[in-house]
C-alpha cells in the first residue's frame, strides 16, 4: 500500500462487451494503483474473465475506455502487450516442450535477446522451484508445477502489470499456498497485479482492494476490511434446532443488537458493533424464554458474508436500502 | 528492463518484417519439435504414402484402364503425391485447434509477437512435414518402378505440390480456429477433401468416370494441380494422345499457370479469412 501513491496502472471506465444477447460486461469500471493487487471477486459467469480478456487485448470492448500502464488498450494493443503478463484460467504451457523450452520460446516471442532468453528462463525456473524439472517435458508436471510454469511464462519479459485469471483454481491446498507466496513475493518486488478469483480467502489474503463482480457489473468495491465493515461489523450468531424456532428467536431479538436482525435457515444473525454487550443481552433474552440454542458465537464478518449478501439479488436490494 | 524496452522500440521502424520473420522461425521451431515428439503423427506421415502406393500399384492397378499405353505407376505417383500432401496438410488445422483448446493461442495473443507468425510458423513446419512425406513417397515410387522423365521436372512438380498444400493448409487453419477441437477439424474437412481427392484425376483417368462426374473431375483444382505435376514429371515422354486424354489437353506451361492461379486464389482467400478469424477470436 505504500506504493499506491503512483498513477493507476490499470484504469477501466464503463467497459461494455456483449456476446449475442448476453452482456458479459455491463459498464464495468476498475482501477488498480501501481504496485498493488486488485481482486476481481465473483461467481462463474460474472464477467471476470471477459474483463481480463479486454484489458489484456484478447478481446475488444464494444464501448468504454481502458488504459494499462498508461497506454490505451483499444488504440495501442501492441504496446500494451509489451508491458503485461497474462496467466489465463488454464495453464497455457506447451506440454510437448520442456520447462526451459517453454520459457525460452516466450522470451523469443517477447523479442528478448537470445542470451537473455536463456538466463531469464533459468532464473524463473529457480525462483519457482522448477529448476530440477526444467529439462523435463511439461506433460510430466503436476497441476501445481504447470501453474507455476505458466506464471513464470507470464513473467519472462518482466511485465509491469500482471493479470492472473483464477490462478489457483483446481489446485490442491498445498500448491495453492505455494502459489500465493509466489504472488506475494512478486507484489513485494513492485509488480501490479489484477487477479480474478472465486475464493474469498484468496482475495482476502492477496488483494489490497476488491471489486465484487456479478452479472457483468461491479456491485461493490473496497478494501477487504471496508467490505467487511459494510456488513455492520461484529455479529452475534445464534444457531437453533429448527427453522420455526429461528424465526421466533429472530423476533425476540429484533431490538437486541444495533442493526437489522436476519434469519437464514436455523441461523439468526444479530449485528453487534458493541460486541460483548449485545452478546450478554442475547443470552439474557434466550435464558428468559428458556431457549437453549445449539450454538452461539460472537464473530467478525467474513468476506463470505459480504459476498453472499452482495451477489444475491434480493439481499443486494436490502443492502442498498439499509446503507441508504 | 530499460535496455529491453529500448531494444524493442528501436527495432520498430525497420524491424517489423525482421521480427515477423524471427517470430515465424521461433514458432516453426516450436511446431517442428512438437511434431517430432508426437511419433504417431510422423508414423502416419511415413506409412500413408507407402500404403497407398502399394495398394494402387498392386491391388487396384491391374483393373485400371484407359491409360493410352502409359505405365500406371508413372500415372499413379503424382496422384498419390497430391493426396499425400492434401491429407497431411490437415495437421495445420488439428494443431491450431489443439493450441486453441489448450489456451496456448491466448498466451500467444497476449505477447508482442507478430500475429502472422502464428500461421507462418505453422505452415512452415507443416510444409517441411509435407516435404518429408513426398520424399518417402518418391523412394517408395522408385522401388515399385516409378521413373520420372527428368529431375528438374520432378523438383518443380514437388514445389508446385508443396505450394498448393500450403494454400490448402490455410483452409484447414481456418477450420482449426473455428471448431475448437482437433477431432472436429477432421469431421468438418473430410467431406470436402475426400471427394476433391478421389473424384479427380489422381488414381484413374477421368475418361473412365460417368459423364456427369467428368466435368467436375476434370476442372476442379486438385485435378488441375495433379495434371500439372504429371505433365512436369512425364515431360517429353508423354505422347499427344496421353496429353490429350490424361493431362487435360493443355501444355505444361498452361497447366502450371492454372495451378498457380488456384494456389494463389485459395491461399489469399483463406489467408485473409484466417487473419480475420484470428483477430476476432472471442478468447
Amino acid at each position: 500500500m505504500t506504493m499506491a501513491t503512483n498513477a493507476p496502472a490499470v484504469i477501466a471506465t464503463d467497459l461494455v462487451k456483449s456476446f449475442g444477447d448476453v452482456r458479459a460486461l455491463d459498464r464495468v469500471s476498475l482501477e488498480v494503483q501501481a504496485g498493488t493487487v486488485l481482486g476481481l471477486l465473483g461467481p462463474n459467469g460474472a464477467g471476470k474473465t471477459t474483463a481480463v480478456n479486454v484489458l489484456t487485448t484478447l478481446l475488444r470492448a464494444d464501448s468504454g475506455h481502458a488504459e494499462v500502464a498508461g497506454i490505451d488498450v483499444l488504440r495501442h494493443p501492441g504496446a500494451v502487450r509489451r508491458r503485461i503478463g497474462l496467466a489465463g484460467q488454464y495453464p497455457a504451457v506447451d506440454e510437448s516442450l520442456t520447462g526451459i523450452e517453454n520459457l525460452t520460446l516466450v522470451g523469443r516471442l517477447n523479442h528478448l535477446p537470445t542470451a537473455q532468453c536463456r538466463s531469464r528462463a533459468a532464473e524463473l525456473l529457480e525462483q519457482f522451484g522448477l529448476a530440477e524439472a526444467g529439462r523435463r517435458f511439461a506433460k510430466t508436471y503436476s497441476g501445481g508445477m504447470r501453474r507455476r510454469l505458466d506464471l513464470a511464462a507470464a513473467l519472462v519479459a518482466r511485465p509491469s502489470v500482471l493479470f492472473l485469471d483464477e490462478p489457483t483454481t483446481g489446485l490442491d491446498p498445498r500448491s495453492r499456498i505455494d502459489l500465493w507466496k509466489v504472488i506475494e513475493d512478486l507484489v513485494t518486488q513492485g509488480t501490479t497485479v489484477l487477479l480474478t478469483t472465486q475464493y474469498l480467502e484468496e482475495a482476502d489474503r492477496l488483494a489490497d482492494r476488491i471489486s465484487v463482480v456479478d452479472g457483468g457489473q461491479v456491485i461493490a468495491e473496497g478494501s477487504p476490511s471496508e467490505l467487511k465493515s459494510r456488513m455492520g461489523g461484529t455479529l452475534v450468531e445464534v444457531r437453533l434446532d429448527e427453522q420455526s424456532q429461528a424465526r421466533r428467536v429472530a423476533e425476540l431479538l429484533t431490538d437486541a443488537g444495533d442493526g437489522r436482525v436476519s434469519s437464514q435457515g436455523t441461523l439468526v444473525r444479530v449485528p453487534a458493533s458493541n460486541g460483548t454487550a449485545v452478546l450478554a443481552e442475547v443470552v439474557r433474552r434466550l435464558d428468559a424464554q428458556n431457549l437453549s440454542p445449539r450454538g452461539l458465537q460472537l464473530r467478525e464478518p467474513s468476506l463470505d458474508d459480504v459476498f453472499l449478501a452482495l451477489t444475491d439479488r434480493f439481499a443486494e436490494d436490502e443492502q442498498i436500502r439499509s446503507t441508504g | 528492463m530499460t535496455t529491453t524496452s529500448t531494444g524493442i522500440s528501436s527495432a520498430g521502424t525497420n524491424g517489423r518484417l525482421g521480427w515477423a520473420i524471427r517470430d515465424t522461425a521461433a514458432m516453426a521451431g516450436r511446431n517442428l519439435r512438437r511434431l517430432m515428439r508426437q511419433p504417431e503423427q510422423i508414423m502416419f506421415n511415413l506409412v500413408s504414402p507407402i500404403m497407398f502406393t502399394l495398394l494402387f500399384r498392386y491391388v487396384f492397378g491391374g483393373a485400371i484402364g484407359g491409360l493410352q499405353g502409359l505405365n500406371y505407376v508413372n500415372f499413379l505417383i503424382p496422384g498419390i503425391a497430391v493426396q499425400t500432401v492434401l491429407f497431411s496438410a490437415g495437421v495445420t488445422g488439428f494443431a491450431l485447434a489443439d493450441d486453441l483448446q489448450k489456451g496456448f493461442i491466448n498466451r500467444l495473443r497476449s505477447l508482442p509477437m507478430a500475429r502472422s507468425a502464428v500461421f507462418g510458423g505453422r505452415v512452415a513446419a507443416d510444409t517441411l512435414n509435407n516435404a518429408l512425406g513426398l520424399i518417402i513417397l518418391l523412394a517408395t515410387g522408385f522401388a515399385v518402378g516409378f521413373r520420372p522423365a527428368n529431375v528438374p521436372g520432378l523438383v518443380l512438380a514437388g514445389l508446385l505440390l508443396l505450394l498448393f498444400a500450403l494454400a490448402v493448409s490455410l483452409g484447414y487453419a481456418l477450420v482449426g480456429l473455428s471448431v475448437r477441437s482437433p477431432e472436429a477439424v477432421n469431421a468438418a474437412t473430410f467431406p470436402i477433401i475426400f471427394p476433391l481427392t478421389f473424384a479427380s484425376s489422381a488414381f484413374v483417368p477421368v475418361e473412365t468416370m460417368p459423364s456427369w462426374l467428368q466435368g467436375f473431375a476434370t476442372h476442379q483444382p486438385v485435378s488441375v494441380v495433379i495434371n500439372a505435376a504429371r505433365s512436369l514429371i512425364l515431360g517429353d515422354t508423354a505422347t499427344p494422345e496421353q496429353r490429350d486424354l490424361l493431362l487435360g489437353g493443355s501444355g505444361t506451361a498452361s497447366l502450371v499457370l492454372q495451378s498457380l492461379a488456384w494456389t494463389i486464389g485459395i491461399g489469399v482467400v483463406f489467408g485473409l479469412l484466417c487473419t480475420r478469424r484470428y483477430r476476432n477470436l472471442t478468447a
